[in-house]
């Protein structure tokens, strides 16, 4: 058991309350604690190997030193579980709380960002408001950057509470006859609202960072009082700001928004394209797949060959039927129409591993046991890719199966008749 | 796959890391915003509650030692006391970290000073004259050191004051000084500065051990598997040992572990299995293997690459069996594959981010199986191997980006994709020794979730386990250099974000099962307790079963110690802190004393340096002359020529146990006594008795019973020990050697003035239970007269049946004169 640090000596030794205690970490102790290392390297473990050298592993006794115990117990007891104890350290605690100098000060909307997402996840939005309120109001000093971030993301937060106020009435309206005396009223405060909370998100998703929900919350807003061109601006910047990071959400939200929107072909798919380079495994490609498969150009149709072997490349999508279906369907039908250089481009840099990540023994056998239409699929691709004498295809198609016989037997042919090992004639 | 369809906001600002001018934002992706934002339909019932009731309970206080320990001695070499200076520390508001290398240097010119002198001598050898007469030399420049070596005599205690300096040596020593000093200690200081700052940094960091040396292989049947991790005094054995699990989750060894000898230490094991086909491969420090396991457990040897800069870390292909990632610290990293042999993917001596000096290099596989990660202590890159050689996406990036703290760095990166994973297999973990952090490769630089782990040690060691259920949370185990240990519940999947399920915990570390040991003689203590101590190489685990939810971890220590430790998910919600903690059982206490005794049969390790001591076995010698002696003192002169500690045990005789001094009942007071008797009517003849013992000389008996009890220890022991009754004349000639060998050499044996210095020295109180013990030792049988007991001790009554022995009772009597008639 931890010893409890006596309260008395806190106490006691106020006056001993050194500057270093009251920034955690100074510039100049991390120069000095990491200069052997000489790689700028910070050892937070480096400061007790140090004491034990100086102190010979005799306890310092001053107030910096036990409240920095005391924390360590706060720690030690919450990792274990020991709420009720760490309640009792925290208590003990609290007084080194009331000297917090400028420097967290400054950090207090911080904090009182942090209570609101606390009241937030815990439904108690009223509540969440409040604080939200208090700590956009919050001033200490002059106001930095870093405080003018944290203010946006504040009134942000605001504007998702507000946001969740109009859907609720959004709801209400949709149950209330469009004639009625009471729908003109609450669509009037609707609009009021909706101005107000644009304001709230329109700082905030300027900011380089991920807002998905700040952004869906917007975008549905201006989406419902007509602003299409205001909504799609919001997409494009959020999914082509370059200083944003690479959020495939960006991108999706911006497709799904230009599909309702019945946008044409040619800018659906120059969209999904960015999401291809980005997330290729994403399930909407298989969408997009469809998309360029139908598209007159060439070059795409040669892409929808690309976009679905990609698919097919990762690990968590190897039992993705739809994917296998696609391009047993598509390989055949590029191969019928004689783009074997299509197949073999797309082939070349998978030939020394699909067989053995697709198409070994082991999964013959397991895809056959576990679902039985993959196999077949898989097979069409094995033999059309490898040949009919591939380990794959001659295990599935040896196999007897009262419904999928006929399958097997079409299988077997388009193999016979298409495969890309077959000697050019 | 699917993609997270909502991310947690997160504010991403490019830059170095330590950033001042921007908000600490992190706690926007750690467990406190695990939680999905409550949907706009239904606010109230959609905040799902932190699963504060998530808890692995450990079974044990502390880890055990699953097997016994290993026939080669284990030295836990340098501490920071060794390397660091010890000096003005007090006058610095903050210690700084100096390399003591002036003592360290000294040390070595007085240790090895043959190897430091030698090559100049032999240099010199020319101008001077070891042996011969006064005979002059033509040549001037020829110095005659005969004298000055018999000068020297042998050596002067080093740094000894007050030692004799002739003329001779000091002329010698202003003269040669400045060629003889700075020659040798700058070329010595500026060698030994470099290998003390080596070791000060693989005293903080020891990175040779990332990842972890030890592995564990499941079994095709349920419930057993096999460890593989190094063993013996220089890591280099390769053991297989089977393990079975008991119904009760507890572990159980079968026979004799299977070995392989390998040329160099072991650092790193890596399994995988893919396709029902289980890989093995191990780093050295300058080679890497690769075996295949069989089904019989023959593993068949599949590869050895030499890495010639040396190895800094490797894994294998969880998608395709037999593929191999290294990295080398000449910022190269490779891919062999069975098919293509071995391939360069990527090289570059510079790190990725930023530039930091250290070689260490990591790789490991994504959820593209020709997609690898090159991580180094600045970032984390994934590079596609098939594409142009160069190019590639930053996944991580030790900067503003995570949050980064100032002087953060990458020291472990490892992809989380499982076979049957729960999460989308995108997922990796990067530690720092501030942070954990996991990262989609689909959302690159934007950590998904930030933790502060706070261990007091380099997390070094990461396994993400598998659920205990079908909606369980996956356990990812974090395990730090200094044997702490950490558990993360991570749960999330399909469209959700990965997330903490509910508070992290700390696991027992090896350091908390001394409790279980018994207490031991400081010097065994401390083999114990370095034992304990040292760094944990490797972490690994026996996968939760569906049936119990019963983790079983395996911790590999440097000593080459594996220790165990069970953990059972706890059902339902407990109530708060009122799970009673976990105690030690009779067998896992009688397991480790059993181990104790083991470790403490071990030779004691080869030191590579003593301190120059006086050979007492040289004094010893002499009295080896008187053979007659008895078993007593044979056995106080074998522990004396060890060094041992000496215990009644080793004597051969069991420790009586002394009850302990009760407490004092005080005799019965007087007055109420009194009342009594004359409450029945014997007032009278109670004062008469009262009267007719004050007369007598019977007033002592308010002699404090504790001395009773010591004295009759001593005499329970004197009798234990064998010794021939006191008062039965005349002496055996075993006395007389005993009495001679504790005698100290050249003291006359006048006990008595001796006997009454030392006693002048003693509080009153003690004097007597001294002079009781001084009467049992046999010394006294020298002197004439009837023994030890005073003729005029009126006191029998205190005599003890087994010995006529008499403790004197303190009283008005003169204690002095009885003290001189005694000895």
């Amino acid at each position: 058991m931890p010893r409890r640090p006596s309260r008395r000596r806190c106490e006691t030794d106020v006056s001993d309350f050194s500057e270093e205690l009251r920034k955690p970490v100074t510039e100049d102790e991390q120069m000095e604690t990491s200069m052997l290392s000489a790689k700028g390297m910070h050892f937070p473990w480096l400061q007790k190997q140090l004491e034990t050298v100086v102190t010979g592993g005799k306890k310092k006794k001053d107030f910096a030193q036990t409240t920095r115990t005391c924390l360590s117990f706060i720690q030690d007891a919450l990792l274990k579980h020991q709420w009720q104890q760490a309640a009792e350290y925290m208590h003990s605690y609290l007084q080194t709380l009331e000297d917090w100098d400028s420097y967290k000060k400054q950090a207090a909307p911080e904090i009182s960002l942090q209570h609101a997402l606390y009241l937030l996840h815990h439904g108690m939005l009223e509540e969440a408001n409040r604080t939200l309120s208090q700590a956009e109001t919050w001033r200490y000093g002059e106001k930095s950057s870093s405080q003018e971030i944290l203010i946006n993301l504040v009134q942000a937060y605001k504007g998702l509470l507000e946001y969740y106020a109009w859907s609720k009435k959004k709801m209400e309206l949709s149950k209330i006859d469009e004639d009625d005396y009471a729908f003109t009223t609450k669509s009037r405060n609707m609009l009021s609202q909706s101005w107000k909370t644009s304001v709230n998100f329109c700082a905030l998703i300027k900011t380089p960072g991920v807002w998905d929900l700040f952004v869906k919350s917007y975008v549905e807003m201006l989406e419902f009082y007509g602003d299409q061109d205001g909504a799609r601006e919001v997409l494009t910047n959020y999914a082509y700001d370059e200083k944003f990071p690479s959020n495939p959400n960006a991108h999706i939200y911006l497709y799904n928004f230009l599909k309702r929107e019945k946008a044409p072909r040619a800018k659906l798919i120059s969209v999904l394209k960015i999401l291809y380079d980005i997330v290729p495994s994403h399930t909407l490609m298989l969408e997009f797949h469809m998309l360029l498969r139908k598209s007159e150009k060439e070059e795409h149709r040669k892409l929808g060959l690309a976009v679905l072997f990609g698919v097919l490349d990762f690990a968590g999508c190897t039992k993705n039927i739809t994917a296998w279906t696609y391009l047993a369907k598509y390989l055949k039908q590029i191969l019928m129409v004689n783009h074997l250089s299509w197949v073999q481009e797309e082939w070349k840099s998978r030939k020394n591993w699909w067989p053995t990540f697709h198409f070994s023994h082991f999964w013959a056998k397991s895809d056959w046991k576990e679902d039985s239409d993959l196999a077949c699929e898989k097979a069409l691709v094995a033999g059309l890719l490898l040949g009919k004498g591939y380990r794959y295809f001659r295990y599935i198609s040896k196999q007897d199966h009262e419904i999928l016989r006929k399958k097997i037997k079409r299988m077997k042919k388009s193999v016979k008749k298409y495969s890309i090992t077959n000697p050019v004639v | 796959m699917e993609f997270p369809s909502n991310l947690h906001p997160t504010l991403f600002m490019a830059g170095p890391l330590g950033m001042t001018d921007v908000p600490d934002l992190s706690f926007m992706c750690s467990w406190k915003d695990a939680l999905t934002l409550p949907g706009p339909q239904n606010c109230k019932d959609r905040a799902l509650p932190l699963a504060k009731d998530l808890l692995w309970e450990p079974s044990m206080p502390g880890p055990l030692p699953l097997l016994p320990p290993g026939p080669d001695p284990w030295d836990p070499g340098v501490t920071a006391r060794d390397l660091l200076f010890r000096g003005g520390y007090h006058y610095r508001r903050r210690p700084q970290v100096v390399l003591d290398v002036t003592e360290q240097l000294s040390r070595f010119l007085w240790d090895h000073g043959d190897i430091a002198f030698a090559p100049l001598g032999k240099l010199m050898l020319e101008n001077f004259k070891l042996e011969g007469g006064r005979n002059y030399s033509k040549k001037r420049t020829v110095v005659r050191v005969k004298r000055l070596l018999q000068d020297l005599g042998g050596y002067q205690p080093w740094g000894c004051p007050w030692a004799h300096v002739s003329h001779r040596l000091r002329r010698f020593s202003i003269l040669g000084g400045p060629v003889l000093s700075r020659s040798v200690s700058l070329l010595l200081g500026k060698l030994l500065h470099e290998e003390l700052a080596l070791r000060w940094e693989q005293l903080l960091l020891d990175e040779a051990f990332t990842g972890g040396a030890l592995a564990w292989l499941p079994s095709r049947t349920a419930r057993t598997g096999q460890l593989v991790y190094p063993a013996g005094g220089a890591l280099d054995r390769l053991y297989f040992q089977e393990v079975s699990l008991t119904s009760a989750g507890n572990p159980r060894v079968l026979k004799n572990p299977g070995h392989i000898q390998l040329r160099g230490p072991v650092r790193q094991v890596v399994t995988s299995t893919i396709q029902e086909e289980t890989l093995l491969a191990v780093r050295s420090d300058y080679h890497c293997a690769m075996w295949k396991v069989g089904k019989p457990g023959e593993p068949a040897p599949l590869k050895v690459l030499q890495v010639e800069k040396g190895a800094t870390g490797i894994n294998l292909s969880p998608h395709l069996p037999g593929e191999l990632a290294i990295c080398s610290r000449s910022g190269a990293v490779c891919l062999w594959t069975p098919q293509d042999g071995l391939q360069l993917v990527y090289k570059d001596p510079e790190t990725l981010a930023f530039r930091d000096p250290s070689p260490w290099r990591w790789a490991d596989f994504t959820a593209h199986p020709r997609v690898l990660t090159v991580g180094d202590r600045t970032g984390v890159k994934m590079i596609d191997t098939q594409g142009p050689p160069g190019c590639g996406l930053l996944l991580f990036r030790c900067g503003a980006e995570a949050s980064c703290q100032k002087g953060e760095r990458v020291l472990l990166a490892q992809y989380l994709g499982q076979p049957d994973p729960v999460f989308p297999p995108t997922l990796h973990l990067i530690c720092t020794q501030f942070s954990l952090y996991l990262v989609d490769e689909r959302l690159p630089l934007v950590p998904v979730l930030k933790w502060d782990h706070g261990l007091p040690s380099a997390p070094l060691l990461a396994r993400l386990l598998p659920p205990a259920g079908p909606s369980c949370p996956q356990p990812l185990l974090l395990g730090g250099q200094g044997g702490q240990l950490q558990l993360l519940h991570i749960s999330g999947g399909g469209t959700s974000m990965p997330r903490l399920a509910g508070p992290p915990q700390t696991l027992p570390s090896v350091t908390d099962s001394l409790s279980t040991f018994p207490l031991l003689e400081p010097k065994h203590q401390q083999q114990l307790e370095e034992r304990l101590q040292a760094p944990t190489i490797g972490l690994a685990a026996a996968p939760p079963w569906i049936s119990t939810p019963i983790l079983l971890l395996f911790q590999l220590s440097a000593a080459g110690d594996i220790f165990h430790q069970q953990l059972r998910l706890l059902p339902g919600a407990p109530l708060l802190d009122q799970t009673p903690p976990p105690s030690w059982t009779p067998q896992a206490t009688a397991h480790c004393s059993r181990w104790l005794v083991d470790l403490l049969e071990l030779p004691p390790s080869p030191t590579a340096w003593a301190a120059p001591t006086f050979s007492h076995r040289r004094l010893l010698g002499h009295m080896d002359l008187q053979k007659s002696e008895g078993e007593l003192p044979q056995r106080l002169r074998v522990a004396m020529a060890r060094g041992q500690l000496l215990r009644p045990g080793d004597l051969g005789t069991p420790p009586t146990a002394e009850p302990p001094p009760a407490p004092e009942c005080a005799p019965q007071d007087e007055l109420s006594e009194r009342l009594s008797e004359a409450w029945e009517g014997r007032g009278a003849t109670w004062w008469e008795r009262q009267q007719g013992r004050a007369s007598g000389s019977q007033t002592q008996a308010k002699r404090p019973k504790r001395r009773t009890q010591l004295s009759s220890t001593f005499s329970s022991l004197t009798s234990c020990l064998d010794l021939p009754d006191d008062n039965s004349p005349p002496p055996s000639p075993d006395q007389t050697s005993f009495k001679a060998r504790l005698e100290p050499p050249g003291i006359p044996p006048s006990q008595e003035s001796t006997q009454e210095l030392w006693e002048r020295g003693v509080r009153s109180e003690r004097r007597q239970t001294l002079r009781d013990y001084m009467a049992k030792l046999p010394l006294q049988k020298d002197t004439p007269g009837p023994a030890a007991t005073p003729p005029s001790q009126p006191s029998s009554n205190w005599v003890t049946s087994s010995q006529q022995q008499t403790p004197v009772p303190r009283g008005s009597q003169a204690p002095r004169k009885r003290q001189r008639m005694g000895f």
